[in-house]
């Protein structure tokens, strides 16, 4: 009987072959989806590891302190310790060149004096080439270049190469070449070696450095070592073996990676409705012969087996398509991804060649696999349901089907409310699988209300349509409200995908709203200068100098230079900003949304106490005057907490404190935002080129006023939602598509009701309004259904994408508007998807047609 | 009297595999007010005449001549707005929009044509309350009884007062009991609009409330006699 009953599957795919295409793509498109954000994710993951081991070389070790650096006097700590074989300073910049397109390079200031065994693999015997040891230590604008990097840009011993550093474009001279393997691969070769005292004095570093890289004799254990060191040296300098620092750094990128997957899980759930879709139009489609099989003797297992087994073998040929797809996707993925953790978080790494993973290659088959059957269990289930006579029996017997049942409905109320009750009252840390569990509670609650909806909507639209459009609007919205079995699958779909854009789009306005609402409380000065396009960067800072200067123009009314750092907190990387707190709370007397502003003022610019912002205090459970303990590369102190505030730089959280404590604990006097307040009278506009010109020739720098501020961080909000905006494009586009779908197999399965239109006297055109009018009433209550649940998702996104993954309080601002525009773009796309459709329903002859069994 | 509607030499072929003539040069002339039964075995060319007469399939050869127009001359909106302000039709499987109720099936012709809805539902009343039908308006037809969606159905042909009423073996769902409501309601329709009918059917017995009886066999005319009603029949 299989058999029999597989060769009638694959005559229907014969013969619907749209169909077939629709499910295939649905499921290959999840698929896709799952398989090129996990790729993703892994890919950055593993870059960050990769680019910190390469660099490592043979370190077994590695001393660190944040961002900042650390004085190079702990090098003679480090090398007096016992048990240590080895040990390098390092300084890492990522310099801009003035090469074509302006090519980043990663500048390693090592001790060119010493025979560099850690990095043996970059400068073995044979592969490096110095004409002239002597020059290259002598003059302190030397360079090195791996070869790669020499042969993309034709670099010859003694060529020139521009550099932009801290004080200006400098000029380097080519003056050797290493192999690029190891630390000489990263970044696709784009690195070079200086003398690590010519590399601080070039980019502004003084005497602090970026590393220690050691290696321990044999006489000792890693871990040994480690403790050994660990106590030697201040509580605010890491000791770290090189791949789990790797694993700190992990954790600054979690929240794209939770992101992501919250968005694939989203994207899955329509794709898992779109095969759901499929399948119960493809009920429809065979409800004559399924009657036939039943009346025949096939079992209702049987018909049950058919459908679930066709729902099986699409979903292995989808899978695959998906991994494929998706592994095209993750190359175009990856660069986005890491762009943005490089502009967002400052972590600049090294783009790992995307490998195809086989165990997510097998995780993503099972996934469709399941997926796909599991959506076409619904329609299955009905299909062996399926009362035989009823289904031989002709159209106008055919009835609603239980499909609004009461149970179902208030089933689908207590899924929907316990969702969001759930992401209400959810508590941070409970686990994002248990979490998403709650936006899966509220779109099958969503489902199961749909019917109601529809039977709704269809009463609200009857007699609109028949004011607007007559008799064939009043068929059509008939046509629609009665069919709940076609239909509700269609609306199910498009409610879907545009609740994925609508609370997609909700969530970037949020995130944009609390933003802007962030930076006027917080960032509320007249002119903001940057030294970086970076919201972080660890290369470009304004030296002390720099600072005096800008302070110094006429004009200036209130001056607060800060410093961006990021240390480790207790297994965090957390933002320090040092501020001159007092300056500070000139130019943003609200900043605080806890806590006394005069007296948080008086001891912050004191020393005598910090901000902290509110996700760290949530962390962190941390109220007014408890203790923020914090170790520097000079030792560790505690402050109390005196204020806090929503502040978004970090999900990890934010630590203010006056830049007073920071010059004494992290011996960092750079900057890298300068916040200006102007005298009243002083032009904005004046007073930015001011400012450029006194910079101009010795640093770069970026100028903003406040709403340009707001403008910049909103673009840069825009690249970390870059692959949202790509998959809400792709979520229209399959909601088209089933649309197109349903109303072809609508016309389809209405070719004798249309015959009879046609016979008693509608015209061909009348017919199309009629089907394309039933096509506008079926994407309206879409649009409807797919708003509601659009808020319901951005509620949860904001609770949970936000607070639990960030601990942020976001506000839900939801783009009401937005609804307004989809409707026209909705109209529209409903009429493209159903034209073909409605032109074949008036090319029906009307005679077969209601000869039509 | 000039004929309502004339056939000349009308033959209609289907390609399927090899050529088949369903309709043979069939040449015909129907006057206003009778009633014409057209009956034959199944496969005779009953319904494709009908569907031809009506103007929703055109003759192969030959001329149709409905209200003093050719059929043949007409496009494809031309004929369907003849058929539905001219042409009443009344089928054996009712073809009732299932999405619409009674009324708003009666109403429905009137409304295509541009009529006001509230216009078109007081006439689709009137009608259905004039075939018998005052209650149950507002049920859809799946709600219905065979007789009363054959009722409907009546009304919905009878909406615009149509020249020509043609009804395609319209018992042929029915029970007998309910089949001869349905016969004698047309009989009295007749008598009150005068309304021509061609009655498609095999059934003897709702042949007789015709008054002429045209036989087809193979798609040809084999007999064409006016027919006297026994004065024993019951209706």
């Amino acid at each position: 009987m299989t058999g029999a009953l597989a060769l009638i599957t694959v005559r229907q795919w014969k013969l619907h072959k749209l169909r077939l295409i629709l499910t295939t793509l649905g499921i290959a498109l999840g698929v896709a989806i799952f398989f090129a954000i996990q790729t993703t994710n892994t890919t950055l993951v593993d870059s960050l590891h990769t680019t910190i081991e390469k660099l490592a070389g043979k370190a077994t070790l590695q001393v660190t302190s944040g961002d900042s650096g650390f004085s190079e006097d702990y090098l003679k700590t480090v090398r007096s310790t016992a048990g240590v074989s080895l040990s390098e300073p390092v300084t890492e910049t990522m310099a801009v060149t003035k090469l074509a397109g302006s090519q980043k390079l990663l500048v390693l200031g090592l001790d060119t004096s010493s025979d560099l065994q850690i990095y043996s693999e970059m400068f073995e015997e044979g592969g490096v080439v110095v004409k002239n040891p002597l020059a290259f230590t002598s003059h302190a604008d030397s360079i090195a270049v791996s070869r790669k990097f020499a042969d993309r840009f034709g670099l010859k011993d003694g060529d020139k190469m521009s550099v932009q550093v801290q004080d200006g474009i400098k000029e380097l001279t080519v003056r050797g070449f290493f192999r690029s393997v190891g630390a000489g691969e990263v970044y696709d070769g784009n690195v070079g070696v200086m003398d690590i005292a010519a590399a601080q004095s070039m980019f502004g570093r003084g005497k602090r450095i970026d590393r220690i890289d050691i290696t321990n004799s044999l006489d000792i254990t890693v871990d040994e070592l480690q403790q050994r060191l660990a106590a030697q040296l201040p509580e605010g300098i890491r000791v770290s073996r090189p791949d789990l620092r790797g694993q700190s750094l992990e954790s600054s990128v979690s929240s794209i990676n939770s992101g992501l997957t919250i968005m694939s899980f989203l994207a899955f759930i329509i794709c898992a409705f779109l095969i759901f879709n499929s399948f119960s139009i493809s009920l429809n489609q065979r409800w004559k012969e399924i009657g036939i099989l039943r009346a025949i003797g096939v079992t209702r297992f049987g018909i049950q087996g058919m459908f679930l087994l066709e729902a099986a073998v699409l979903g292995v040929i989808g899978s695959a398509i998906g991994v494929a797809v998706g592994f095209a996707l993750a190359r175009a993925a990856i660069g986005i991804v890491l762009n943005v953790s490089q502009t967002l978080y400052g972590l600049a790494t090294s783009p790992k060649a995307l490998e195809f993973n086989y165990v997510f290659a097998a995780e993503a088959l099972i996934v469709g696999l399941i997926a796909s059957t599991l959506a076409a269990w619904g329609p299955a289930r009905a299909a062996g349901r399926l009362d035989p006579a009823s289904a031989l029996h002709n159209i106008e017997t055919r009835g609603r089907g239980n499909v609004a049942s009461m149970p179902r409905i208030v089933l689908g109320a207590v899924f929907v409310i316990g969702g969001l009750l759930l992401t209400a009252f959810t508590r941070a840390g409970v686990g994002m699988n248990i979490q998403l569990v709650y936006v899966l509670l509220i779109q099958i609650g969503m489902i199961l209300t749909l019917p109601k909806i529809i039977e709704y909507g269809g009463k609200l639209l009857r007699p609109l349509m028949n004011l607007l459009f007559g008799a064939e609007g009043l068929i059509a919205v008939e046509t629609m409200a009665r069919s709940p079995h076609r239909t509700a699958s269609t609306v199910g779909a498009l409610m879907v995908g545009l609740a994925f854009v609508f609370s997609c789009a909700a969530f970037i306005v949020s995130q944009k709203a609390a933003l802007n609402h962030s930076l006027d409380k917080s960032l509320n000065c007249d002119i903001q200068v940057a030294s970086s396009q970076q919201l972080q960067s660890s290369t470009y800072h304004f030296s002390q100098a720099t600072t005096e200067k800008v302070a110094a123009l006429p004009g200036v009314d209130v001056f607060d230079p800060i410093r961006v750092g990021s240390i480790d907190y207790r297994g965090d990387i957390i933002s320090v900003l040092a501020h001159d707190m007092n300056a500070y709370f000139t130019i943003s007397p609200d900043l605080l949304d806890t806590g006394n502003p005069e007296s948080a003022r008086a001891i912050t610019s004191r020393g005598e106490g910090v901000l902290v912002s509110n996700n760290f205090a949530l962390r962190w459970n941390l109220k007014l005057g408890d203790p923020v303990e914090l170790d520097t590369p000079a030792g560790s102190f505690q402050l109390p907490v005196v204020g806090m505030l929503d502040y978004y730089r970090s999900e990890k959280g934010t630590i203010f404190l006056d830049s007073s404590l920071y010059r004494k604990y992290w011996n960092d006097t750079d900057s890298d935002y300068i916040f200006i307040n102007l005298k009243p009278g002083i032009d904005k506009a004046d007073f930015k080129q001011k400012v450029f010109d006194v910079l101009a020739g010795d640093q770069q720098a970026f100028v903003y006023t406040h709403e340009e501020f707001k403008a910049w961080v909103s673009s840069l909000i825009d690249q970390f939602f870059a692959l949202m905006y790509l998959q809400m494009v792709v979520a229209i586009f399959v909601a088209a598509l089933g649309l197109a779908n349903t109303m072809i197999i609508s016309v389809d399965e209405r070719r004798r009701e249309l015959g009879i239109f046609r016979a008693i006297g509608g015209l061909r055109m009348q017919v199309v309004k009629m089907v394309l009018l039933e096509a506008v009433a079926i994407s309206l209550i879409g649009l409807a259904a797919g708003a509601l649940t659009g808020i319901f998702n951005a509620y949860y996104l904001v609770n949970t994408a936000a607070k639990v993954v960030a601990g942020f309080t976001v506000r839900l601002v939801f783009p009401y508007s937005m609804i307004a525009w989809a409707l026209p773009l909705v109209i529209v796309v409903a009429v493209g998807a159903a034209l073909w459709p409605a032109i074949k329903a008036a090319r029906l002859k009307v005679v077969d047609a209601i000869g039509y069994e | 009297m000039a004929p309502i509607l004339s056939l000349d030499n009308v033959t209609k072929t289907f390609e399927a595999g090899s050529r088949v003539a369903a309709v043979c040069g069939i040449s015909l002339e129907i006057h206003p007010g009778e009633r014409i039964a057209i009956m034959g075995p199944s496969g005779s060319g009953k319904s494709t005449l009908l569907n031809l007469i009506c103007g929703l399939d055109e003759p192969t050869s030959g001329s149709i001549y409905f209200d003093g127009k050719d059929l043949g001359k007409l496009d494809d909106d031309k004929r369907t707005r003849l058929r539905r302000e001219k042409i009443g039709m009344v089928f054996q499987t009712f073809n009732l929009l299932p999405t619409l109720n009674g009324i708003e099936n009666v109403a429905l012709p009137l409304r295509l044509n541009g009529v006001a809805s509230k216009i078109a539902s007081e006439k689709a009343a009137a009608m259905l309350k004039r075939v018998g039908l005052d209650e149950r308006v507002h049920h859809r037809p799946d709600e219905m009884s065979g007789g009363e969606r054959q009722r409907v159905a009546i009304a919905r042909a009878l909406i615009f007062d149509p020249l020509l009423l043609l009804a395609d073996e319209p018992t042929g769902n029915l029970d007998s009991h309910t089949g001869n409501d349905v016969l004698n309601l047309l009989d009295d329709l007749h008598a009150e609009f005068n309304t021509t009918i061609i009655l498609v059917t095999h059934s003897d017995h709702a042949a007789e409330h015709c008054d002429r009886h045209v036989s087809l066999l193979d798609g040809e005319i084999v007999s064409d006699e006016p027919f006297s009603p026994s004065p024993v029949k019951t209706l």
